[in-house]
C-alpha cells in the first residue's frame, strides 16, 4: 500500500444494516490522489446515469486524502461526493472541523454509504476493533447540528446533518464540530438516507515514506504561514472578513440580489469591523491549522458561536442590503444549526426579496429589512409555507415564478459572493465549473480582483487560462485533502510588501498579464518539489509531486467530473452565466456585462475540448481518464 | 454630485469617519492632496497609508488607467483598496 493512506475503503449498506472493509484502489490512488478525485472516480464507476439524486441508489462517499492525520498544517478537511439533488450534476463539497482526522485514525480512507435505512439511524464506527454499529437516531431526528453533535459526546469525531438536511432542503450540508460541507444539498443526500450521523473513532497513525522530513519541512512552513501576511495576519486576525472592505472597493461585492457591486455599509460588516466590535474569540478553528480563520461571536440567546465567514457576510448582509452584524451572525448560526449552505440560502433570500419588490411573490422579506428573515429561515430548514419554496433554490424558484434573468445561478448552484462583471476570470471559472457557480473550485479572483498582484480584471487577458490552472489546482488540492486557503500562501510575502502603485509593481502585474499560453506551460512543468503540499505529498507518500504533476492530475478530476455531467445531459448551453451578470452593467464604463461569450471558445480550446465542450479524445486518452 | 471617498477600516479610524464627500477634485492626485492639507498630522499618517494602499476609481484600479492623473467627475467614486484574501 502506498504509504499516506490506511489502504481501507469501508462501504455501509443501510438497507440491511451490513458493512464491509475493502481495500483501496491503489490505482485511483496513483491516478486521482483521494478527496474529491477518488470520490469522483467511484461514483462514476458505481452509479449509471439518471439516478435520482435523492433515491437510495445516489452513494453518499466521504473521501479522505494522504494528507489527513498528519500534522500538516490546513489538512483536516474531508470532501463528500454524490450526485447532487440542487444541479443533478457532480455534487461535492468539503469540510473542516475533525472527521478527516478521525477517519484516519479510524483507518478508513473512503466511506461509502450505500441505499436508505427504514427508519433514523446512526453510525458508529470503532476502526480498532474494525466494528461499525447501527443505533435508531428517532431521539436525533429534528435536532440542529450543535445539540447533535453535543448529544453524541467528544469521544468520537462527527460528521452530522441538521433538520434541512432531514428535510431534503436542496442545499442542506454536513456539519463536523462548527464546519459545514455546504455546497451543492450533500446533506439533503444524507437526510435522503435517513443517516442523522456518522461517528468515528480510532487510534491508528499515519506511516509516512519520510517522516522525519516531513517533520522538519512542517516546522519550516509553520513559520512561513506565521509570517505570511495573509495566512498568518490578516486572516488570523481578521478571519475571511478581511475582505469584505476589499471587495466593495474593486464594485464587486454581490448588492441588491447583484444589482450593485457596492454597498454604503460594508464597513459595517466587514472582518475588521467584527474584530472591533463583535469577537468573542477565536475557537472554531479546524485541528492543526495554524491559521485559525473562525471568528467567535454571541447571538443572543444562544451564547457564544462561531461566525459568520466572508461568504455569509456578503450573501446575507450587502446582498439583502442589511449592514447589521447582529443580525447576520444570528442567521449565521440559525443557518449552521439547520444545516444549511449560507450562500445558497442568501440567494434564495435575495431572489425571494426581488421578486417580492416586482410584486411577484409576497415573501414576507424586503432587501434592507431584517424583519422575518429569521422566521423565514427557520421556514425553509424545515419546509413550511413558502419556506418549501426557497429550500428549491433559485433555479427551481425561477422556474415556478419567473424571473430567470436575476436568479443567480449557475447549472443550479447559487453564485458565490464575487461579482464577476469586476472579474472576468473569476465568471469564467463559475460558468465552467463542474459543479456549478462556486468561487472555490479555482479562486480566479484572487488573481484578478482582490489578492497582492492582481491583473487587469476586465479585459480578455489571460481570463480564459487563469482558470484552467486554478480549477486544476483546486481540484489537487480538494484530493489531498488541505484547505484551499493554502493556496493564498503561493505569493510570497515580498510581493505583498510592493507599494501597489509604484513603477516595479505595475512592471511586474504587466508582465504576468501578458504571459499568455506560457501561464499554462510553465505551471505544467514537471520537476522537483516546490510548493509546501508538492513536498508534503511526496515525504508522505514517496511518489514525486511537482507543480507539473499536480496540474496534470488536477486535469483529469476536473475532466472527469466533466464526462459526470455531459453523461447526465449537461451541454455547452449550461456553461453560462445569469442574465443579469451577461446584460447588466454594473461599471460606469461598460456598456454590456461579463463577456463570456468571446472567453468561452478559447477556454475549451485550452481544456483540449471540442467546440461544443467536450473532452476530445486525445484529450481523455492523455489525461488517462477511463470512461 | 461632489466625489465621494471610500476608505480602508485603517484609514477610517485615523480619520474618524467612515467615508469622505469631497468638492471639486479633478484628479486622484487632487483627492490625495486635499486629504493631506484638511487632516493635518492625521492626514500625513493618510498619505502613508495611500502609499501601500492600491487606488481605485469607480471600482477600477487607476493602474489601469491614468495613475494619480486620473480624471474625476461627479458622483465618482475613489476607494482604497487593501490586497486580501477570504472565501
Amino acid at each position: 500500500m502506498i504509504k499516506g493512506y490506511a489502504g481501507r475503503v469501508l462501504e455501509i449498506d443501510l438497507a440491511n444494516r451490513s458493512f464491509a472493509f475493502k481495500p483501496l484502489d491503489e490505482e485511483i490512488a496513483r491516478l486521482y490522489i483521494g478527496g474529491k478525485g477518488y470520490g469522483t472516480r467511484l461514483l462514476y464507476d458505481r452509479t449509471p446515469a439518471g439516478i435520482d439524486p435523492l433515491g437510495p441508489d445516489n452513494p453518499l462517499i466521504f473521501a479522505t486524502g494522504p494528507l489527513n492525520g498528519s500534522v500538516a498544517p490546513q489538512s483536516n478537511r474531508f470532501a463528500v461526493v454524490c450526485k447532487s439533488p440542487l444541479t443533478g450534476g457532480i455534487g461535492n463539497a468539503t469540510c473542516g472541523g475533525s472527521f478527516a482526522l478521525g477517519m484516519k485514525k479510524a483507518g478508513i480512507d473512503i466511506l461509502i454509504v450505500e441505499r436508505r435505512a427504514d427508519a433514523p439511524v446512526r453510525i458508529e464506527i470503532d476502526g480498532d476493533r474494525d466494528e461499525v454499529l447501527f443505533h435508531d437516531a428517532a431521539e436525533l431526528w429534528g435536532k440542529g447540528t450543535y445539540a447533535t453533535q453535543e448529544c453524541l459526546g467528544k469521544k468520537q469525531h462527527h460528521a452530522v446533518i441538521g433538520p434541512a438536511g432531514e428535510n431534503q432542503v436542496l442545499y442542506a450540508g454536513i456539519v463536523s464540530n462548527e464546519r459545514i460541507a455546504g455546497r451543492t444539498g450533500v446533506g439533503a443526500v444524507m437526510g435522503s438516507k435517513r443517516l442523522k450521523a456518522v461517528s468515528v473513532r480510532g487510534s491508528r497513525k499515519l506511516d509516512m515514506e519520510d517522516p522525519e522530513k516531513f517533520k522538519e519541512y512542517t516546522k519550516e512552513v509553520r513559520n512561513l504561514f506565521k509570517d505570511h501576511p495573509v495566512l498568518g495576519e490578516s486572516m488570523k486576525r481578521f478571519g475571511t472578513g478581511a475582505i469584505v472592505n476589499t471587495v466593495n472597493a474593486r464594485n464587486i461585492l454581490p448588492t441588491r440580489n447583484f444589482q450593485r457591486g457596492s454597498f454604503s455599509e460594508a464597513m459595517d460588516i466587514s472582518g475588521e469591523y467584527m474584530e472591533d466590535h463583535e469577537l468573542r474569540g477565536v475557537k472554531s478553528s479546524c485541528i492543526h491549522c495554524p491559521v485559525t480563520c473562525g471568528r467567535d461571536v454571541d447571538v443572543e440567546g444562544v451564547g457564544r458561536v462561531k461566525g459568520p465567514e466572508y461568504e455569509t457576510l456578503a450573501l446575507m448582509g450587502s446582498n439583502l442590503e442589511i449592514g447589521n452584524l447582529k443580525k447576520i451572525s444570528e442567521w449565521n448560526y440559525l443557518a449552521d444549526d439547520l444545516g444549511m449552505d449560507t450562500i445558497s440560502l442568501g440567494a434564495s433570500l435575495s431572489f425571494a426579496m426581488e421578486l417580492h419588490d416586482r410584486g411577484v411573490l409576497d415573501a414576507g422579506i424586503s432587501f434592507g429589512d431584517p424583519e422575518g428573515v429569521s422566521e423565514l429561515i427557520r421556514d425553509i430548514g424545515h419546509r413550511r409555507g413558502i419556506g418549501d419554496d426557497l429550500a428549491n433554490g433559485t433555479r427551481r424558484m425561477s422556474a415556478k415564478y419567473g424571473g430567470e434573468e436575476f436568479a443567480m445561478h449557475v447549472k443550479g448552484l447559487e453564485l458565490s459572493a464575487y461579482d464577476p462583471r469586476g472579474s472576468f476570470a473569476q465568471g469564467v471559472e463559475y460558468a465552467t465549473t463542474n459543479r456549478g457557480g462556486c468561487h472555490v473550485q479555482g479562486a480566479s479572483m484572487y488573481m484578478e480582483s482582490v489578492g497582492p498582484l492582481t491583473i487587469n480584471p476586465q479585459n480578455l487577458k489571460l481570463k480564459a487560462d487563469i482558470p484552467v490552472v486554478q480549477q486544476n489546482l483546486a481540484c489537487a488540492i480538494n484530493s489531498m485533502v488541505l484547505c484551499i486557503f493554502t493556496t493564498y500562501g503561493i505569493i510570497p510575502k515580498a510581493v505583498h510588501e510592493m507599494n501597489p502603485n509604484s513603477i516595479r509593481y505595475r512592471a511586474l502585474v504587466l508582465a504576468f498579464e501578458n504571459m499568455g499560453p506560457l501561464l499554462r506551460t510553465a505551471m505544467g512543468m514537471k520537476g522537483p518539489p516546490m510548493l509546501w503540499f508538492e513536498k508534503w505529498l511526496s515525504y508522505i507518500t514517496g511518489q514525486k509531486f511537482s507543480g507539473g504533476h499536480i496540474q496534470e492530475i488536477g486535469a483529469r478530476i476536473f475532466n472527469l467530473e466533466r464526462m459526470y455531467n455531459l453523461r447526465e445531459g449537461f451541454t455547452a448551453a449550461d456553461d453560462t452565466l445569469p442574465g443579469r451578470i451577461l446584460h447588466e452593467p454594473t461599471f460606469k464604463h461598460m456598456q454590456s456585462g461579463h463577456p463570456l461569450g468571446q472567453l468561452l471558445p478559447k477556454y475549451y480550446k485550452n481544456r483540449g475540448w471540442d467546440a461544443q465542450g467536450v473532452p476530445t479524445k486525445r484529450t481523455l486518452e492523455r489525461l488517462q481518464v477511463r470512461i | 454630485m461632489p466625489v465621494t471617498l471610500q476608505l480602508t477600516y485603517e484609514m477610517s479610524k485615523a480619520l474618524g469617519v467612515p467615508r469622505l464627500e469631497l468638492e471639486g477634485p479633478e484628479t486622484v492626485a487632487d483627492v490625495v492632496r486635499t486629504v493631506e492639507s484638511r487632516f493635518g498630522d492625521v492626514g500625513a499618517d493618510f498619505a502613508k497609508l495611500t502609499r501601500v494602499t492600491a487606488i481605485a476609481v469607480n471600482g477600477v484600479l487607476m493602474n489601469y488607467q491614468r495613475g494619480m492623473k486620473t480624471r474625476l467627475g461627479e458622483g465618482d467614486v475613489v476607494a482604497f483598496v487593501k490586497a486580501a484574501a477570504g472565501g
